[in-house]
């Protein structure tokens, strides 16, 4: 029995010391953070987030434990952590969230100083922005451009009106391909449609005034082109797997993401990728990941430090890698446009014209359910874009409770 | 659910002086009862009887998954049935889901009957076609959907090469509204491996005593099959039936991977939302709108709905074998 005693009182000890050995003295030490991440979609994306955490844990002497979970199971698990009070430190936020989660309380406002505003795009750093105030940090941005088959298109179109052309001696030079594959009215198209109101100089929504912008005539113009399109460019070619690439359709939307995976898997395939045709001024939509810290964290100070970390130009080159997207840190993304070559250049070049998607609450429900269907009923020639749009236009302004 | 002692019946106690504990009724015996069904009571209560109870409790509020629930009442019910701004395609999900179980069941039971007929007909190797027609339903959803999408291709699709040879002009099937349903239902149909396995159960089952004497009296083989097999067969069709009826009505795992296209584009329910079954536009307002309150008192919607349905069929449709 006393040897027992005795043999436990050395374990302690030994415990005791070893604590003692680590110990750095600073505020931090011993703690650990959970956070939540997307997961990679390759193993070198896996290995790039390692490193940077095993950096942050020897800088900090803390633990990092990075959850990852597949994107598209992401915002069903977090909404289920958060409703059984289960909430990591902090996470990944799909950028259409911040907003809601901001009014909410779910997720802390960003501290003063954590980050330097002027670093990052201004697209990427508005989709963090709720009532003028910031509530997470962009880590990686992404936006569509267009990508075309240098055979069948070899200048790539500029403007509306050169990007109908292209696709109009396409097709009448061969009907059996299209000129363009048109976005189509789901949720996807939705999203990649708002660069093209903001390149005839619309906006969607005026979250200040509380008015809805999107039945206005330049969203009406943006619509009438995609309609205009599908004469040279029809569903029956369009709608076979990756017309594009198949060489089917002449000329492509989507974002950086097809770049390799085209060179993967059709490597004969000839093509470029060119900035979004516009109207009047050159602009994007935007995609992407913000990271917040969310309320109940006991952490949030070393939160906002790993965050801080993440966000850094060295990092942020190295994260977006990881995910797929560009660095949303202006120097960052410098970086990556002279590493990763020209077709990525274009891509990072109108990050500068991206335009963050409203900030209010209801928008996913907004660009699926109202949006989408109005897109889509337009260019199945059922109504004509302005009805459609001034229709889809009053359903917004109804959900919102907004008169303008 | 525990069954009542005989003693507690009226005629089971004539004679108090006989009232001898008898084995298998005793207190004692009660509790190794009750042990022995605990794990099947704890798991309904864990999970079934509670989250069906706080999905009810859900229902009647305005819950987002995140901040408290309030109370609105029947606000979500009335919503659901009236606002068409809120829920712009309730009423569509509502015909898509009955218009895609009235094909989908009825083409679903007579391929498995077919099917079923045809591997009890083959006398040998029959274990190699009952394993080649029932891979379908062990197959992982994400590659059926993948699979299908491919057969389904307006260019380079076989189901339209095959309908070409016929002088059928090119389909664009899953992107033209009209015919996504039937697209789907006919994957369905592909899948009825377990109906298959059920209804070849219920021949194996039907003596060959009265086939033969069928035969005997002259009876061919579409006449043994109409006046004999179906009829023999009507419990098996009765029950394949309602639990495809249900199984129908909550279509969702088919139609979210064949329309979510993948890489994160977040699912749709298909062109014009022609695919868009209850479920999913269920699935929607959970997790993608943060709307868990409407979500929950759908599916109750949908619970009330599938009981009466299963109820009217209980009611109305022959169940036992002529």
């Amino acid at each position: 029995m006393v040897r027992r005693t005795r043999g436990a009182l050395v374990a302690a000890a030994m415990v005791a010391g070893l604590a003692a050995c680590g110990s750095g003295g600073a505020a931090e030490h011993g703690r650990t953070l959970t956070f939540w991440t997307f997961q990679p979609l390759t193993p070198q994306g896996g290995q790039i987030l390692e490193r940077l955490r095993t950096d942050f844990e020897k800088a900090n002497g803390v633990t990092v434990k990075l959850v990852q979970i597949p994107k598209d199971d992401y915002n069903t698990k977090l909404g289920t952590a958060i409703a059984s009070k289960n909430v990591p430190d902090g996470g990944y936020l799909d950028q259409p969230l911040v907003s809601r989660y901001a009014l909410d309380g779910t997720i802390l406002q960003v501290p003063a100083g954590t980050i330097d505003e002027k670093e990052f795009y201004a697209g990427g750093l508005e989709t963090n922005k709720v009532g003028g105030r910031l509530y997470g940090v962009p880590l990686d941005i992404t936006t569509v451009g267009l990508y075309y088959n240098k055979k069948l298109v070899p200048t790539p179109p500029r403007t509306w009106d050169e990007l109908k052309q292209a696709a109009e001696s396409v097709h009448r030079a061969d009907p059996k391909t299209a000129g363009i594959v048109v976005p189509k009215g789901d949720g996807y198209g939705a999203w990649m449609w708002p660069g093209f109101v903001a390149g005839a100089g619309g906006t969607l929504v005026d979250e200040k005034a509380k008015k809805v912008t999107f039945d206005e005539q330049p969203a009406v113009d943006a619509l009438q082109l995609w309609v205009d399109l599908l004469k040279s460019s029809p569903r029956s070619i369009t709608d076979a797997d990756k017309a594009f690439e198949n060489g089917l359709a002449a000329m492509t939307i989507s974002g950086p993401w097809d770049i390799s995976t085209i060179r993967d898997q059709f490597p004969d395939l000839d093509f470029g990728v060119a900035p979004l045709p516009y109207k009047n001024e050159p602009a994007s939509n935007i995609g992407g990941e913000n990271a917040v810290v969310f309320t109940g964290t006991k952490n949030a100070d070393l939160a906002w430090k790993w965050l801080k970390h993440l966000t850094a130009p060295d990092s942020s080159v190295a994260l977006a890698e990881a995910v797929g997207g560009y660095p949303a840190n202006i120097e960052g993304a410098g970086i990556a446009a002279a590493k990763m070559g020209p077709e990525h250049a274009v891509f990072i070049e109108a990050l500068k014209a991206t335009r963050a998607r409203p900030a209010v609450p209801q928008w996913i429900q907004i660009n699926d359910e109202i949006i989408a269907p109005a897109l889509e009923s337009a260019l199945t020639g059922k109504v004509a874009p302005r009805q459609a749009l001034s229709e889809a236009g009053a359903k917004a302004r109804t959900l919102l409770g907004w008169n303008g | 659910m525990a069954s009542p002692v005989p003693a507690a019946r009226p005629t089971a106690a004539p004679d108090p002086g006989r009232r001898r504990r008898r084995p298998g009724t005793g207190r004692r015996d009660h509790l190794v009862g009750w042990l022995l069904v605990t794990p099947a009571v704890v798991y309904f209560a864990v999970f079934l009887l509670y989250p069906a109870l706080s999905a009810l409790y859900y229902s009647f509020t305005d819950w987002d998954l995140r901040s408290e629930a309030n109370w609105v009442g029947l606000a979500n019910y009335a919503d659901l049935f009236t606002d068409d701004v809120k829920y712009p395609h309730f009423w569509k999900s509502v015909r898509v889901t009955l218009q895609y179980t009235l094909i989908a069941v009825p083409l679903t039971l007579g391929t498995a009957l077919a099917q079923a007929l045809l591997v009890n007909a083959v006398r040998r190797g029959s274990n190699v076609f009952r394993l080649l027609l029932f891979l379908p339903v062990v197959t992982a959803e994400a590659a059926v959907g993948a699979i299908w999408r491919w057969l389904y291709d307006p260019q380079y699709g076989l189901i339209n090469s095959v309908l070409g040879l016929f002088g059928v002009p090119p389909q664009n099937w899953l992107n033209t509204p009209e015919l996504v349903i039937p697209a789907l239902a006919f994957i369905a149909a592909w899948q009825c491996g377990i109906s298959m396995i059920i209804y070849l159960a219920g021949l194996k089952g039907i003596p060959a005593s009265i086939t033969e004497a069928a035969t005997i009296d002259g009876a061919g083989p579409v006449q043994r099959f109409r006046k004999v097999v179906f009829p023999m067969l009507r419990p098996t069709t009765f029950y394949l039936l309602v639990t495809g009826v249900i199984a129908a009505l909550q279509v969702f795992g088919l139609v979210y991977v064949i329309f979510s296209g993948g890489g994160g584009k977040g699912a749709a329910g298909g062109p014009e939302q022609s695919g868009l079954a209850y479920v999913l536009h269920l699935y929607l307002f959970a997790f993608r709108y943060d709307a868990m309150g409407a979500a929950c008192a759908m599916s109750f919607i949908l619970l009330v709905f599938i009981m009466i349905i299963t109820a009217v069929q209980f009611r109305f449709v022959k169940q036992e074998a002529a």
